[in-house]
């Protein structure tokens, strides 16, 4: 693409094969915040069409559903397994397993595994379906017909999501503690009545957990749809456009786990 | 598809019974794939050409973003065990906090669902397209065998990658956690490299390679799979990367459970 | 009255259209000719404001397309029929939902007239029974004559055609000129065709415009093209090529 590299003095081409990064990137988070404040104006200012947005609920929720149950199951299982195998060697005392679980959960995994899962499912299908609208021209046919790409296709996948986000870690705490009483249960002999202890949990893990959904519902469709509605090109571009929603959309969640996590510590201290 | 009506119990019986055949499709395909991968491991047919260029594309494409993921997982991670030990006073345990579920669990799977990501889903991607294009069947028609040329490569080369980013990955958080440590928690850096060495054993690294190996084969598998059935044009690509990457998530997380059941 | 001045665009900072000059007069039908690649469906989509250009301007009847805010372009474009090249229909819609579309936008016309309207545009391009189909069930010629029902239904006073024939057997094509005519001598419709279809543009436009890799060669009326002496436009007009091969 640039101009016959091997031509530049060396120092040219290390300033080139650092900057290049760094100007894709900024022009990448650029779009975004672009699309993320025109989404923010149609969505308080254009009218709502609630058939799309109880399809888009429809289909990042429900269909959702049973992959979260999937995922986040085998994910309780898997860390009651690790901290109680942990708890025996050390301590012995596998009291405080269940309630020490839940406020884990509710603090990073549960709101994080699920926007990952959210990023990998319904982000990569947002930007699929997006970036085949625009190879197939309809992306121009609904500008033709003054319908604005944002305010039509983003908005109510926007709305949809942070609704959806909500609720599927709400769902996923819950699939996730039971799959992991299941395995306190039949492997460490814990019973149930001492696995479901709320003592620990406070308003400060709600809180946490349900910020942390409620913006990470609110990232991924903006990345997705972004990274769908600059497609050119034809399969290929829509093959790279899913794959681009998929990465941008899961470092989002990861960069904004931290800050959230780091704000929630200073918030913790302070309290 | 039909438009006649269906009383609601068969609709429902139908949409189980579709979902179940898709499902089984899925697996069947995936199967024959690794019956397919393991006729060519004995003896062992790998175009080295074609290998190499695929590693160098696969390491520089997700080192990045492995880099970036692991060293907020391991600041994520200290920060969560840093609420625990701030409350119990014992900050002599948060290297081995951070780095035991680091090592073990968070690592693998963050790096391999940014992996399946990065890498599964471009895969998934450039099969596809060749095969819309025809280009696979071009391959066949030249009597070169799919399997053997483009999958072999890429299983070999994302199962190699996938070992060396976690390994990368597993340092690069435990720099991650100490930064965290130090500038946010306020617990010295020399304190939890101190705990991460005492308290951290090499079982607990291995571990996490085990599963890097796993999900390195699982997702290459699954992406060829996926990939080499795309079928409809532009469309048809963008259907089969998302197959892709949410069979890659699902695959990761049965298989770290069988790994942690085994190998505790 | 639809003028097109100086208009370039780049492309990784080659120029894919160089200093395009063109003027439609209201009423007169342009036929775009030229090999593949060389910048027509781009100038199309300049000219409708889906492209911004690098240099130059667009007016039409005598407002300048980059120059109109979001509700001023809006009211523009529903003046302005488009039938894409992909069909570009929406796949999430079934026919009648497709063609009603342009009007719901407009919002001017109740659910009641909009339904005597599409089954109007259904009846026209001879489809009249596939309102509830969806557009993937739809052989190509049926796509493309659903595309215009859509393009035309708001009764729009300019209409592009992006190659309306593309990959049609030639009965179905003849249906679809059949139509384009329909639009010139009936709606009086100023127009812009693309067409690889030398013979089938013929009977339609009055006026053609030859672009050749990104530039205009060519652009006169029928028998300015019919008397040059231009290689291009003569292999063009009388479909041969009197190139060796190569």
């Amino acid at each position: 693409m640039a101009a016959a590299p091997e031509r530049m003095p060396l120092h040219h081409r290390m300033l080139a094969s650092v900057g290049e990064p760094v100007i894709h990137v900024a022009d990448t988070v650029k779009g975004i915040m672009r699309t993320f404040a025109l989404t923010l104006h149609y969505t308080l200012r254009g009218r709502k069409r609630w058939d799309a947005i109880f399809e888009q609920l429809h289909e990042i929720g429900n269909r959702s559903v049973i992959f979260i149950a999937f995922t986040l199951g085998f994910l309780g299982m898997i860390l009651i397994y690790q901290a109680g195998y942990q708890a025996m060697k050390i301590t012995g005392d596998l009291q405080l397993l269940g309630g020490l679980f839940l406020q884990l959960l509710l603090r990073v995994f549960a709101p994080t595994i699920t926007a990952m899962m959210l990023a990998t499912r319904v982000g990569s299908g947002m930007a699929a379906q997006i970036g085949s609208m625009v190879v197939t021209e309809q992306v121009d046919a609904l500008r033709m017909c003054a319908a604005q790409p944002v305010d039509y296709l983003v908005v109510p996948r926007f709305l949809a999501s942070i609704v959806m986000s909500v609720v599927l870690t709400i769902f996923a705490v819950l699939v996730s503690y039971l799959a992991g009483a299941m395995v306190a249960n039949t492997a460490f002999g814990v019973n149930f009545y001492t696995f479901f202890d709320m003592s620990f949990v406070g308003w400060f893990d709600v809180n946490i957990c349900l910020t942390k959904a409620l913006v990470f519902g609110a990232t991924i469709p903006v990345i997705a749809c972004q990274a769908g509605l600059i497609v050119t090109g034809g399969s290929e571009g829509v093959g790279q456009a899913t794959t681009t929603a998929v990465v941008n959309c899961s470092l989002a969640v990861v960069i904004l786990d931290f800050v959230i996590s780091g704000l929630g510590y200073v918030v913790l201290n302070l309290l | 598809m039909a438009s006649e009506i269906k009383p609601i119990w068969q609709r429902v019986l139908n949409n189980i019974g579709d979902r179940f055949m898709g499902w089984s499709f899925e697996v069947g395909g995936v199967s024959l794939l690794v019956w397919e991968i393991m006729r060519n491991t004995f003896p062992p047919k790998l175009d080295g050409e074609e290998t190499w260029r695929n590693m160098y594309k696969v390491g520089v494409k997700s080192f990045p973003i492995v880099v970036v993921t692991a060293l907020l997982v391991g600041a994520i991670m200290v920060i969560q065990s840093g609420m625990y030990i701030e409350q119990y006073g014992a900050y002599g345990l948060l290297g081995w906090g951070a780095g035991y579920s680091v090592f073990r669990e968070v690592g693998p799977i963050m790096i391999g669902l940014m992996f399946s990501g990065r890498v599964g889903a471009n895969n998934t991607a450039e099969l596809g397209t060749m095969k819309v294009t025809d280009q696979i069947d071009a391959l066949r028609a030249l009597a070169i065998d799919p399997v053997r040329y483009l999958v072999m490569p890429r299983v070999f080369t994302m199962i190699v990658m996938m070992f060396l980013l976690v390994v990368v990955g597993d340092f690069v958080s435990l720099l991650g956690g100490a930064a965290t440590s130090q500038y946010l928690l306020g617990v010295d850096m020399t304190l939890f490299a101190w705990s991460v060495i005492t308290y951290v054993s090499l079982a607990d690294f291995l571990h996490g390679l085990y599963k890097a190996v796993a999900f390195g084969f699982a997702i290459a598998v699954i992406s060829c799979h996926f990939g080499l059935n795309t079928s409809g044009g532009a469309v048809g690509v963008g259907r089969s990367v998302n197959a892709s990457v949410v069979g890659s998530a699902i695959a990761i997380f049965i298989l770290d459970y069988l790994i942690t059941y085994l190998d505790t | 009255m639809i003028e097109v001045h100086n208009v370039t665009k780049l492309h990784f900072g080659r120029p894919v259209l160089k200093d395009i000059t063109l003027s439609i007069p209201e009423g007169s039908n342009l036929g775009l000719i030229g090999p593949g690649g060389a910048g027509k469906s781009l100038l199309l989509k300049i000219i409708c404001g889906l492209v911004v250009p690098d240099e130059g301007t667009v007016t039409i009847d005598g407002q300048d397309v980059f120059e109109l805010d979001e509700i001023e372009i809006a009211k523009l474009r529903f003046r302005i029929g488009m039938l894409f090249q992909n069909y570009a229909l929406f796949d999430f819609m079934n026919v009648a939902d497709n063609i009603a579309f342009p009007l719901r936008q407009e919002g001017k016309l109740g659910e009641d007239e909009i339904a005597a309207k599409v089954q109007e545009q259904l009846d026209s391009v001879d489809l009249p029974t596939i309102g509830h189909q969806f557009p993937n069930e739809l052989s190509g010629g049926m796509k493309k004559r659903v595309s215009f029902a859509r393009a035309v239904v708001p009764e729009p006073p300019i209409v592009f055609y992006d190659d309306p024939t593309a990959g049609l057997d030639p009965v179905t094509s003849s249906k679809i000129f059949l139509l384009l005519k329909a639009m010139r001598d009936e709606k009086g419709v100023t127009s812009v065709t693309i067409s690889h279809d030398i013979e089938g543009i013929k009977d339609i436009c009055d006026n053609f415009a030859l672009l050749d890799r990104g530039e205009l060669i060519f652009w006169g009326s029928r028998d300015e093209v019919e008397s040059t002496d231009l290689s291009l436009v003569r292999q063009f007009w009388d479909g041969f090529s009197d190139d060796e091969l190569g």
